[in-house]
């Protein structure tokens, strides 16, 4: 085996130069053993008429080997949490003072795009939506993960093209040392998105941040690319951050899961405990519009309106508009992440009915409170102290 | 998974190998080529010695001048090879006895056929090399590229049935090869006739002597003045009476109008390609820029480009080659080589906004984002990512904006302003015929503007048919023949 050898070399290399990189980190704030950590990302578009927050506060955290999902509907700010964390925000579009991407201890939202490019790929790595347009048409798919390999191993020539078939078997391309000189078109769907997989898998990854990989995808072939992402994660001992819409597949790879809508987490917890307790209504209103072949099923439930776009600061549970559970303080107070009960740490939600033991009015205060803190802007609008 | 010695297997074999396995087409190819190619390389040697070598000689160390002497040798003894296309090889000077029969000319052929011969004889040379280019093109893709389509291939077939395309194909054809070839198909040269004509003679028979008379090509051309009514005329398709024959008649210097336009022909096809190769590069370099950075580099550019557009160009040109005239620049190549940076610095703006649009929007595609995301820097993503999608475009408007430059040369030159005397340019001959165009001196303006306009309409249409040729979604009006050629020819 000895190819394999070979990518364990690599793997050793790599996870003992993060290592030795962490020891200094971990002297400097001893706090933080999360590989990447989102704090207060705030990403903003200004258009003619109105600055759209599509991102607005989010916070979440990594650990190495872990799969983190984010689900939530079309337009929720996924996408652009996952560009944010990329640095791939393009004009007009702009991270707000305050927020902060951190990886392996070290501040992306500061660093300059020449900087970035050496957190790109070998750092944090990316798996779009689209196989057939990421993968550009003129060129074979062999050239392409080679053009990765050379950055970032330094492969050229027989060796990188080597590589390049290794790296397709491995995301199980059959006959890849064919397949390596064939272009895009020539691949099927499935194949396109095991391509690039491989494509960023060749970077050599911590972390990989696959924004709706599956989506494009038929069924079969959708359980077959979660099967290997999870394969490959323990192969590798990669993080992921799986964004999706979907929570069936949700289910199936990630560790913990936070759900976005408008531009803000509004729950996140382990799997488990997400799908068997649900907390927030919103999360709740997911879980019951996923169809079911089950007999003697209803029409299915629907969260009635839809996503609005954020473009002013919260004052309000943005929520709220749609919640079936919505009382006065939901558009007065703008919810904050808090632990759902006492003891529960782990599993946080953004909505005024939490703590679910505390008494209501405390809970209230709590929330406002907090965002009093958080946002100075909101202090004089919310009025949540005076009642 | 098993410890797999990747074999290396057919299809990933270079080009080289692929060749190797199977040489016969290339052999074919290769024994056309070469012969075709070696019955003119005493004319590419003496092109290349005609490079200023000697500045260069002088700038070597000591122990390389004998080195560089030697070569120097054998590169003046390949330059004086035979070559195919030579004046000498069908020769059409002489003098006609008053018998009839001309002497001097290969086989005693009259002056006009000879001419003619070499004419043709030249045309079928550069139509071989364009054959054996699409012979090339054939053999590729039948025997040696790996894919069996590309879309390569449908640009050439959408191209195959694009008449108007082919036309202007077929005018810049003859162009380019009357531009490469000026001194073999003049009925005299430059030299000769244009620009030394008292250092070459002419023979001919003097009746009233009775004898063969040797006379200076400056006299003799003051005997054959173009001057229209009352004057002088030598018309086209004509002798004059020293037994020369001008296919386009002659100047009213009496100087050969073909000799001149061909050499004109030079000029013009130099000034447009070095201009365009000027613009395109700025305006590529700026397109993927802007396509790639957006923002305050979008806006820079925007900024420089419309304040140049805002000039009005030819008046700019006049303006800064007056300017520059008597400089050492203004002397490279007669003038030539400051109107080509001019043309270039200022035109790159109109390619600058033609290829934007398209950058832009390869820009947006995701594969740039995959590539940006795993750290591809700027400028190999720009030229491996984004280049590909732009040059076609280019192409396009490199063809059309080329006539444009033909135009305004020809348009400097008339003015006085542009190539300097004696130095052949279209623009001067319609200049110099201006006054006899009512009379029977026509051809002298006539001839030189008519080819400016059918070379112009010719890069159009050139540019027409590549455009239509490069996006798919052009029918261009032959869908069915498409189809039916398709099924029918099998090449």
């Amino acid at each position: 085996m000895a190819a394999d050898a070979n990518a364990t070399g690599v793997d050793e290399r790599r996870s003992s130069a993060r290592q030795t990189q962490s020891d200094d980190v971990d002297a400097a704030e001893s706090a933080d053993d999360r590989l990447l950590e989102v704090e207060n990302l705030r990403t903003v578009f200004h258009t003619e008429r109105e600055t759209i927050r599509a991102v607005d506060g989010v916070s979440f955290g990594i650990e190495e080997g872990e799969t983190l999902g984010l689900v939530g509907e079309s337009g929720s700010g996924k996408s652009v949490t996952a560009r944010s964390i990329m640095g791939l925000v393009d004009d007009p579009g702009e991270l707000l003072p305050g927020s902060s991407v951190r990886f392996d201890g070290r501040e992306l939202t500061d660093l300059t795009e020449k900087g970035y490019e050496s957190v790109r790929g070998s750092g944090i790595a990316m798996v779009f939506q689209d196989p057939l347009s990421t993968l550009n048409p003129v060129y074979t798919v062999g050239n392409q993960i080679e053009e990765a390999l050379s950055l970032h191993r330094g492969l050229s020539g027989i060796d990188a093209t080597e590589k390049a078939i290794e790296l397709l078997e491995d995301v199980g391309i059959p006959d890849a040392a064919r397949r390596v000189s064939e272009y895009p078109h020539e691949f099927s769907g499935g194949m396109r998105q095991r391509a690039v997989i491989a494509m960023a898998l060749a970077c050599d990854p911590d972390v990989l941040v696959c924004d709706e990989p599956t989506t494009a995808l038929d069924v079969t072939i959708q359980a077959q690319i979660l099967e290997l992402l999870s394969d490959l994660q323990a192969e590798h001992g990669l993080s992921i951050l799986f964004i999706t819409h979907d929570m069936g597949v949700i289910a199936e790879v990630a560790d913990r899961v936070a759900v976005m809508y408008a531009g803000e987490i509004v729950e996140q917890a382990p799997v488990v405990e997400l799908y068997e307790n649900p907390r927030h209504p919103y999360t709740r209103g997911l879980l019951r519009s996923i169809p079911s072949t089950q007999q003697g099923a209803e029409r299915l439930e629907t969260i009635a309106g839809e996503v609005p776009t954020p473009n002013k600061a919260a004052t309000d549970c943005r929520f709220a508009p749609r919640c079936p559970e919505a009382f006065d303080a939901c558009e007065e107070v703008h919810p904050v992440p808090v632990p759902v009960e006492e003891g529960a740490e782990d599993h946080t939600a953004a909505c005024l009915l939490y703590p679910e033991d505390e008494p209501r009015k405390a809970a209230v205060d709590r929330h406002a409170a907090a965002g009093d803190e958080d946002s100075p802007e909101s202090a004089g609008s919310t009025g949540g102290d005076s009642r | 998974m098993s410890a797999v010695d990747y074999p290396v297997d057919e299809d990933e074999q270079t080009l080289l190998e692929r060749i190797q396995d199977e040489p016969g087409p290339a052999l074919k190819l290769l024994a056309v080529v070469v012969p075709l190619f070696a019955v003119e390389f005493g004319a590419v040697a003496s092109l290349v010695m005609s490079l200023p070598w000697s500045a260069v000689g002088s700038a070597l160390p000591g122990f390389l001048q004998g080195l560089a002497g030697a070569l120097a040798g054998v590169g003046d003894a390949l330059a004086n090879l035979p070559t195919l296309l030579s004046r000498s090889v069908i020769d059409n000077s002489g003098y006609q006895l008053p018998s009839g029969e001309w002497v001097g000319t290969t086989l005693g052929l009259s002056p006009a056929v000879a001419w003619l011969l070499r004419v043709l004889l030249v045309y079928a040379y550069g139509f071989a090399w364009m054959a054996v280019g699409w012979w090339v093109y054939l053999v590729y893709r039948d025997n040696y590229r790996y894919a069996d389509w590309a879309p390569v291939d449908d640009m050439v077939n959408r191209f195959r049935n694009h008449s108007w395309g082919l036309l202007g194909l077929a005018i810049i054809f003859a162009f380019v090869v009357l531009a490469l070839f000026a001194p073999a198909l003049g009925p005299t040269t430059v030299e000769a006739n244009i620009s030394d004509p008292y250092l070459h003679t002419v023979e001919y028979f003097d009746e009233e002597a009775g004898s063969v008379q040797e006379i200076y090509v400056g006299d003799a051309n003051r005997d054959s003045q173009s001057r229209g009514q009352g004057g002088d005329n030598v018309g086209p398709l004509s002798y004059d009476q020293f037994g020369r024959f001008h296919p386009f008649g002659t100047l009213p210097s009496g100087k050969d109008l073909f000799t001149f336009m061909a050499a004109g022909a030079r000029v013009s096809l130099f000034i447009g390609v070095l201009s365009l190769l000027i613009a395109g590069g700025i305006a590529v370099t700026f397109a993927l820029a802007t396509a790639y950075y957006k923002g305050l580099v979008d806006l820079g550019v925007v900024i420089a480009s419309d304040s140049i557009q805002s000039l009005p160009q030819l008046l700019f040109i006049m303006l800064a080659s007056f300017v520059l005239s008597g400089t050492w620049l203004a002397n490279l190549y007669s003038g030539g080589v400051v109107l080509a940076l001019l043309f270039g610095f200022t035109g790159w703006p109109g390619l600058w906004r033609a290829v934007r649009g398209p950058a832009l929007q390869v820009s947006e595609r995701e594969w740039i984002d995959a590539a940006k995301s795993f750290g591809q820097r700027p400028s190999v993503t720009m030229r491996k990512h984004m280049l590909p999608y732009v040059v076609g475009y280019l192409l396009i408007y490199a063809s059309l904006t080329l006539g444009g430059v033909i135009i305004g040369v020809a348009g400097l030159s008339f003015l006085g302003l542009g190539i300097n005397a004696p130095t052949p340019e279209w623009g001067r001959a319609v200049s110099a015929g201006q006054p006899y165009v009512p009379t029977q001196s026509w051809h002298i303006s006539l001839i030189p503007g008519i080819m400016v306009v059918i070379v112009v309409t010719g890069f159009n249409a050139l540019g027409d048919g590549i455009r239509d040729a490069i996006d798919p979604q052009s029918d261009v009006g032959t869908g069915q023949q498409d189809e039916s050629a398709a099924a029918g020819g099998g090449a």
